[in-house]
């Protein structure tokens, strides 16, 4: 029993990390109709910067949590400006594509520097140990990360529900014609937007830095469980995309801890997307779209 | 007019394009331009991915170092002063392996071929050796199926492989008291050869393995926590880990065995396959205490050090056992040429088969005529804590050896040389 | 390619990305020279293996027609799979299989790869063709995706990590143990998969497959049953992918996990793209200079071969959506319509405009 709630305690954490990744992704799709391929490389450079910090600045955890998600954000936003923005008028198809290429190439940056090696980053000190969770010890770091996950995705509700850029990035997401037609810039909220869910892919990769080995491929076969995730809990929907993620968390840890068969643990992210995509093709919260 | 012109000289460039840049040259059959005036030496390995470190382009630079040191042994009476390295990317791929190698082959007119990381890409090359006849002698790969099943009389098994870990590590902590196993490994080819192995020589030394748990491979998430959390819940109590995995893998489990802090819950780590290059990640804290087996480390005597020192001045780090190895396999294939005169490949392997050889990598090694397989001493080896810690990457403590005898295993009755 | 759904954020009617021009340009040349371009391209397939290390034609062979089945997919049925090596690799897996246990043929087993390949096309089209545009795309994914887990599970069939060994090659009783001769001998059979893509998207059924692609309800308003066209393009061109996979496994004798792995299948996407969308000829060109990249890059000591590959990815998608084979098109329709005017120009009198 007791190693039943700690895998599903794990899960969780686990799930956080889908769920703050998917958030990012749905954040930018809803707003830009944008399938951020590179959003697994953005991680990837949240934890290369953390490392950074420490080892070229000094700079410890702490510092990180907070510079490396604004960092990647500007970054986000020079690339928008610089490439996405130039495609938009076209399918989205191919800001798809031109995504996947900023993904070998920011990889291959990294590579280059850093080598293919993992690099290790030390967790935060005030971290290490374990916390009591009622039946059993989990280590304090885990703890924090499933904390902060929730406490992101609180706080982007919140962002979306209680404030005026919330309201219309929502209101463009549901409605981008009659948001425009009432008269609300959208435009210039794309940028900001894109920028956060970077940030928020960053901020992934800095909680990921102490808890799992730091190399340039990290993002690379994430991003398509991220992909799926986003998929089942419907593009351009943030709770569908946060409750799948940790869903799919949960779910993932019981089937290996319970001895699933292997070929089962690793395609039952995908499985569980075929199925929604045909029983609801907008995944489980998404919106109606048009669809030829 | 024009029109067409255009067209037609647009399209039909760029397809010549293609080809003009250095294309091939025409057509080689088994023959290759091989004189005896000429002995080109090939490293196939990954220079760009995970074994990179490990191997690389330093053992490019390890094998240059081998036909400096045989030209300045022989001076004028070396066999031949044209003596080059090729190399190539095989990108952990084996059908680029392949391609690659049969290339080296033919076209770079290569006659030894050299390393191989990645079990499926040697066991591929080991197949284009034998057709195209030409040597091979792996280095980086672990399977022992290229002693076994996929053993032909071009191939040399030259470092390590699954069973001398196995043996190595399995054997010996067992010995010195790891009676009570839980084994983690990466459910693929390579891990469960390491975990089968791994169960043999436990039990053979009086040990038990009380659990094992496959992880999934590829593992996108390098997250081991479910596996490492039921550690603590078993029934009997493990008091020994042994973890299967190796590279990124590797250093997510140590990672994460750390973060539950298994050891002060009682339970040793033990390695399969570790390289120091794996200790230089994770930092020697993160791994303090860990056994395992190592093929050659660069700290152990005075003949090591040299080696170490002359390879800090060329490439900044201290070299892997992969490194003194392709050094090793190097010097001796030059060797064999020069004793015999020629680098016809049949001529050499005869050379070499039931050859005992003592060098910088090969203690009490020998060449075995059965399986090929090159045995020499191996050695169990323990992380240094930190502190203990003299100068860069003087990581590792040798705790005992294992002789050449005992490290390899008896040859398959699979491979029908 | 365009917008399927009409939500695009606020984007007015997509530029169709397909280049228009590129078929019309097609169109618009005359006969003799499509056969003057033919036949040049015809001799520079005879000529290659004799310029080019023979493995690498035999590559360049096997990745021409995955080009050119994605792009009859993509420029012509405005769907983008970006999952194909599914199909691919499957093909390459059963080919090999099929040659290792009954020792056929080797355009037996790749017959038999393809058609698997286009069974396997079957439930996953039927899955996939529901959604369109980046949903559809991202269907492929996932089921791509499954396909390279159950290759790497499926050990006993596969081989898993190390590959499926030694594939023999024969061909009643030729010899075919060098790769210069197996290049002729595959050749036949590549030129009649590029035929019968060129002969698919010039049919009747080619045509509605345009239509739907550039209106879908319209298509639908007419009668046509659109869903079963886009799963019957999806079929055909998973039989062509599987194809071109089946030779690549005799080619190399050898598969691997890259068959099935999503970087493949991005591979053959970026090779579409470079080459032009909807041109079906730029995925041949496009294959022929990727995989002669690669190749050379492979030797050259450069490491960063992902950064190669990216940035030729971004700049294409930037800025030259056409490929290659679309711009030089795009170039001669110029060209021409400036002669035309010219002469009617001339004809005219020199009459000032």
């Amino acid at each position: 029993m007791v190693n039943f709630l700690q895998q599903t305690f794990n899960g969780l954490v686990g799930g956080g990390f889908y769920a703050l990744l998917a958030l990012g992704l749905a954040v930018i799709f809803g707003m830009l109709r944008v399938v951020n391929f590179a959003h697994g490389a953005f991680y990837m450079l949240g934890a290369f910067g953390t490392y950074v910090l420490l080892t070229e600045a000094g700079l410890p955890f702490w510092w990180a949590l907070v510079l490396v998600p604004l960092a990647l954000g500007l970054l986000g936003i020079v690339l928008e400006r610089a490439f996405i923005h130039r495609l938009s008028r076209l399918d989205p198809l191919y800001n798809f594509l031109l995504t996947f290429g900023l993904t070998l190439i920011l990889q291959d940056l990294v590579k280059a520097r850093y080598t293919v090696s993992s690099v290790s980053y030390p967790q935060p000190a005030e971290l290490a140990g374990e916390v009591p969770l009622g039946l059993f010890d989990f280590p304090a770091y885990r703890v924090f990360v499933f904390g902060v996950a929730i406490a992101a995705c609180a706080g982007v509700w919140w962002l979306l529900t209680r404030t005026r850029v919330g309201m219309v990035v929502r209101a463009a997401t549901e409605r981008p014609e009659l948001t425009r037609a009432l008269g609300i810039d959208v435009g210039r909220w794309v940028t900001p937007v894109f920028g956060f869910g970077v940030a928020l892919a960053g901020l992934a990769g800095v909680l990921a830095a102490p808890m799992r080995a730091v190399n340039p491929l990290m993002g690379a076969d994430l991003i398509i469980v991220v992909f799926a995730v986003v998929v089942i809990g419907g593009l351009g929907s943030i709770f569908g995309s946060v409750t799948a993620g940790f869903l799919i968390g949960l779910v993932q840890a019981w089937t290996e801890a319970f001895r699933a068969p292997a070929l089962l643990t690793q395609t039952l992210v995908f499985l569980v997307m075929a199925v929604v995509l045909l029983w609801r093709p907008t995944g489980l919260f998404g919106r109606e779209e048009t669809v030829a | 007019m024009r029109k067409a012109a255009t067209v037609a000289v647009v399209s039909v460039a760029a397809l010549l394009a293609t080809a003009a840049c250095g294309g091939g040259g025409p057509r080689s059959g088994g023959e290759s331009k091989l004189t005896d005036d000429k002995i080109v030496l090939g490293v196939l390995n990954d220079q760009t991915a995970v074994y990179s470190a490990l191997s690389g382009r330093n053992s490019v630079k390890a094998v240059e170092m081998a036909i400096a040191d045989f030209k300045a042994k022989y001076g004028d009476k070396a066999v031949t002063q044209n003596i080059t390295v090729e190399s190539a990317d095989h990108q952990n791929k084996p059908d680029v392996a392949n391609s690659k190698a049969a290339e080296m082959y033919d076209r770079k007119g290569v006659d030894a071929l050299l390393d191989v990381p990645t079990s499926s890409a040697a066991l591929k090359v080991a197949e284009v050796a034998a057709a195209k006849k030409r040597l091979y002698f792996n280095v980086s790969a672990a399977t022992t199926e290229l002693t076994g099943k996929a053993c032909n009389k071009y191939t040399f098994h030259y470092a390590y492989d699954t069973y001398m870990l196995a043996n190595g590590t399995g054997t010996t902590a067992t010995q010195k008291g790891a009676k009570r196993w839980y084994i983690v490994y990466p459910n693929y080819a390579f891990g469960q050869d390491m975990e089968k192995s791994f169960t043999a020589a436990i039990e053979k030394a009086g040990g038990a393995v009380v659990a094992r748990e496959p992880t999934p491979f590829p593992n996108n998430t390098g997250d081991y926590s479910v596996q490492l959390l039921k550690a603590t819940t078993l029934n009997p109590k493990p008091d020994t880990l042994g973890v299967m995995q190796a590279g990124a893998d590797l250093v997510n489990v140590v990672k994460q065995y750390n973060e539950f802090k298994l050891k002060d819950k009682g339970l040793n780590l033990a390695v399969g396959l570790m390289f120091i290059t794996d200790i230089h990640s994770l930092t020697p804290d993160a791994l303090a205490g860990t056994t395992f087996t190592e093929a050659w480390y660069w700290n152990f005597d005075d003949r090591n050090r040299a080696f170490a020192d002359k390879f800090m001045q060329q490439t900044g780090v201290r070299p892997t056992f992969a490194h003194a190895a392709n050094y090793s396999a190097a010097t001796q294939y030059l060797e064999a040429v020069q004793a015999a005169g020629t680098d016809d490949a049949d001529k050499i392997v005869e050379s070499l088969e039931g050859k005992t050889i003592d060098d910088l990598f090969l203690r009490n090694g020998k060449v075995r005529a059965e399986d090929h397989r090159v045995v020499h001493d191996a050695y169990l080896a323990r992380v240094k804590p930190s502190a203990q810690v003299g100068q860069a990457w003087d990581y590792e403590e040798i705790v005992s050896t294992i002789p050449a005898a005992e490290a390899f295993r008896t040859p398959s009755p699979d491979c029908k040389l | 390619m365009t917008s399927s759904a009409v939500d695009t954020a606020g984007a007015q009617a997509p530029v169709p990305a397909r280049p228009r021009s590129a078929t019309a340009a097609m169109a618009a040349a005359p006969a003799w020279l499509r056969w003057v371009l033919l036949a040049a391209g015809l001799a520079f397939a005879l000529w290659l293996p004799n310029g080019l290390y023979p493995a690498v034609a035999v590559d360049i062979l096997c990745w021409a027609l995955f080009a050119v089945s994605v792009d009859l997919l993509l420029g012509y049925a405005g769907l983008l799979s970006f999952g194909h090596a599914a199909f691919w690799g499957s093909s390459a897996y059963l080919t090999g299989l099929v040659a290792v246990h009954s020792g056929v043929p080797f355009p037996v087993a790749v017959l038999a790869g393809a058609l698997g390949a286009a069974v396997l096309a079957l439930p996953i089209g039927y899955l996939a063709v529901r959604r369109t545009g980046i949903y559809f795309a991202m269907v492929t994914l996932a089921f791509a995706q499954m396909t390279y887990f159950i290759a790497n599970e499926w050990r006993s069939v596969t081989g898993g990590e190390n590959g499926l060994q030694s594939v023999p090659r024969t061909l009643g009783g030729l010899d075919l143990s060098d790769e210069y001769f197996f290049y002729y001998a595959a050749l036949p059979i590549v030129l009649a998969g590029l035929w019968a893509a060129w002969r698919i998207v010039h049919s009747p059924f080619g045509r509605v497959l345009a239509a739907i692609r550039d209106n879908p309800a319209r298509a639908r308003a007419l009668g046509y049953p659109v869903h079963l066209y886009k799963i019957t393009a999806f079929v055909l061109s998973a039989f062509l992918a599987g194809l071109g996979g089946g030779l690549f496994a005799m080619g190399h004798r050898f598969v691997s996990l890259e068959v099935v792995h999503w970087t493949t299948s991005g591979k053959v996407v970026i090779v579409v793209v470079l080459g032009g969308i909807g041109t079906l000829w730029g995925g041949v060109l496009g294959a022929a200079l990727v995989v002669r990249l690669e190749d050379w890059l492979s030797f050259s000591g450069f490491s960063q071969i992902g950064l190669v590959t990216g940035g030729i990815f971004v700049v294409a998608v930037l800025l030259f959506r056409r490929g290659i084979w679309g711009t030089a098109s795009e170039l001669a329709l110029r060209l021409a319509g400036r002669r035309r005017r010219q002469r009617q120009r001339d004809r005219q009198g020199g009459t000032a405009a």
